[in-house]
């Protein structure tokens, strides 16, 4: 329940406030911070279910212009790779947010979508995964710490 | 943590079920079954987005303002220019409208109404991660916006309407990639494409169509309109080119132009719900046999 409540809410936040502010060339991704923060300390399993659920809100949440479930494979994906874990919680947190972008351009690129081109990937990549890195101590923690309190 | 065997088997079927959905969305295109499941979306979210857009739009306004401090002084300069310019633009688009109307007068086509605008707020956007560049504006079907209808500002094209809701509606940019509008080079005929190239909107590239046709930076671009006004109305202002790539032996040429939008920070925007009373394409061209 709340693992939900902070999937839609990130989503809201990611939607409606991080992506009009002005930041140069990109915006992080408060949303798969958010999946692999409530995947950390619930097990590969919980974390591909809720990557899944979070991924088709992100879908179906306006506005959207993609195909809806490129976001939901994506998210999936690292839910579960978070949720095993890859030697450590930092190392599973830059994996993940690193493997994310390439993944959902993947996914992009399987069905011809024009707005995957090596160009986009290349300008956009890094500065979204940088951003989304500097922002990570604190979604993780907020995530990891509001489970911490609820669930036990 | 554990990695059992069920929760391989349940990655692998959630997997499938994801890629099964983005195949029957990507291949039905339009209408597709889950169509009513993005309205329904629409409809919860949109609303949400609206309230929430009273909160957002302080925050973001405040962010941009300290962002913005310390290139006010240049911004201010270059306002006062852009302003020069767009005056200078303003008067030829007044000598535009005076040729149109002369021409709509010989033709014997009276009665051309203007264009009804609708006007709305940005509430959300999406554009970071991904690939794609979209806001939501709070007006929908209720306010009579419909998909596939012009968006502008005071400055220019924004975009199109690709899903109405009943309070909200989607917008594709001029910035995204996968879309594209007609636009026509000031002064002459010469017609062209223009579609986005990412990079937040700061450039769209243009394909003028004619590669003989003179193309130079500071030429300006309006809109060529489509049939029926849907999805582009004619006559809006795009931007101007900025740059000319060398394209030898190629039979269109590309140049980038800088969209008179600030498409990065979009606040109330117009939807242009009604197009003139009679397309004048139609009375000028004459009548083919076997087009409808």
């Amino acid at each position: 329940m709340i693992a939900a409540l902070a999937l839609v809410a990130a989503v809201l936040v990611q939607v409606m406030l991080v992506n009009r502010l002005p930041l140069p060339m990109g915006a992080p991704d408060v949303v798969l911070l958010t999946v692999i923060g409530l995947a950390l300390t619930r097990g590969p399993l919980a974390g591909a279910v809720m990557g899944f659920c979070g991924g088709l809100v992100a879908d179906l949440i306006p506005p959207t212009a993609h195909v809806v479930g490129q976001y939901a494979f994506v998210y999936a994906l690292i839910g579960f790779l978070a949720g095993r874990g890859i030697g450590g919680m930092v190392p599973t947190v830059i994996v993940c947010v690193l493997a994310a972008p390439p993944l959902a351009a993947a996914v992009g690129g399987l069905i011809g979508d024009p707005r995957v081109t090596l160009e986009a990937m290349a300008e956009v990549m890094p500065v979204t995964a940088a951003y989304t890195l500097l922002l990570a101590p604190v979604v993780v923690w907020l995530t990891t710490r509001g489970d911490r309190r609820y669930a036990s | 943590m554990r990695d059992t065997r069920r929760a391989r088997l349940i990655l692998g079927l959630l997997l499938t079920a994801a890629l099964v959905i983005l195949t029957i969305d990507h291949r039905t295109g339009q209408d597709s079954p889950l169509g009513p499941l993005r309205g329904m979306g629409a409809a919860v979210f949109g609303t949400a987005e609206q309230f929430g857009g009273a909160v957002g739009r302080p925050v973001a306004s405040f962010f941009s303002a300290m962002a913005g401090a310390p290139g006010a002084q240049d911004r201010i300069k270059r306002l006062e220019e852009e302003n020069a310019r767009l005056r200078a633009g303003l008067s030829a688009s007044a000598l535009d409208r005076k040729r149109s109307q002369e021409l709509r007068s010989m033709l014997g086509l009276s009665g051309l109404g203007g264009y009804t605008v609708v006007s709305a707020n940005v509430v959300a956007r999406r554009g970071h991660p991904g690939f794609e560049d979209a806001v939501e504006i709070d007006a929908g079907t209720d306010d009579g916006v419909r998909t596939d209808m012009t968006v502008l500002n005071g400055y220019g094209l924004i975009g199109r309407v690709v899903q109405a809701g009943t309070t909200t509606s989607t917008v594709v940019l001029l910035s995204d990639p996968a879309s594209s509008a007609g636009a026509r080079l000031e002064g002459g005929n010469e017609i062209g494409v223009v579609s986005g190239v990412g990079h937040g909107g700061k450039l769209v590239r243009f394909r003028l169509l004619d590669s003989t046709a003179p193309l130079a930076p500071g030429l300006r671009l309006v809109s060529f309109g489509s049939q029926k006004a849907a999805p582009y109305v004619s006559g809006v202002p795009i931007g101007v080119i900025e740059r000319v790539e060398a394209t030898p032996g190629e039979l269109t040429r590309i140049a980038y132009a800088r969209p008179f939008v600030d498409l990065t920070s979009l606040d109330v925007v117009g939807v242009v719900v009604k197009a003139p009373k009679r397309d004048p394409r139609d009375a000028v061209l004459p009548v083919l046999q076997g087009e409808r």
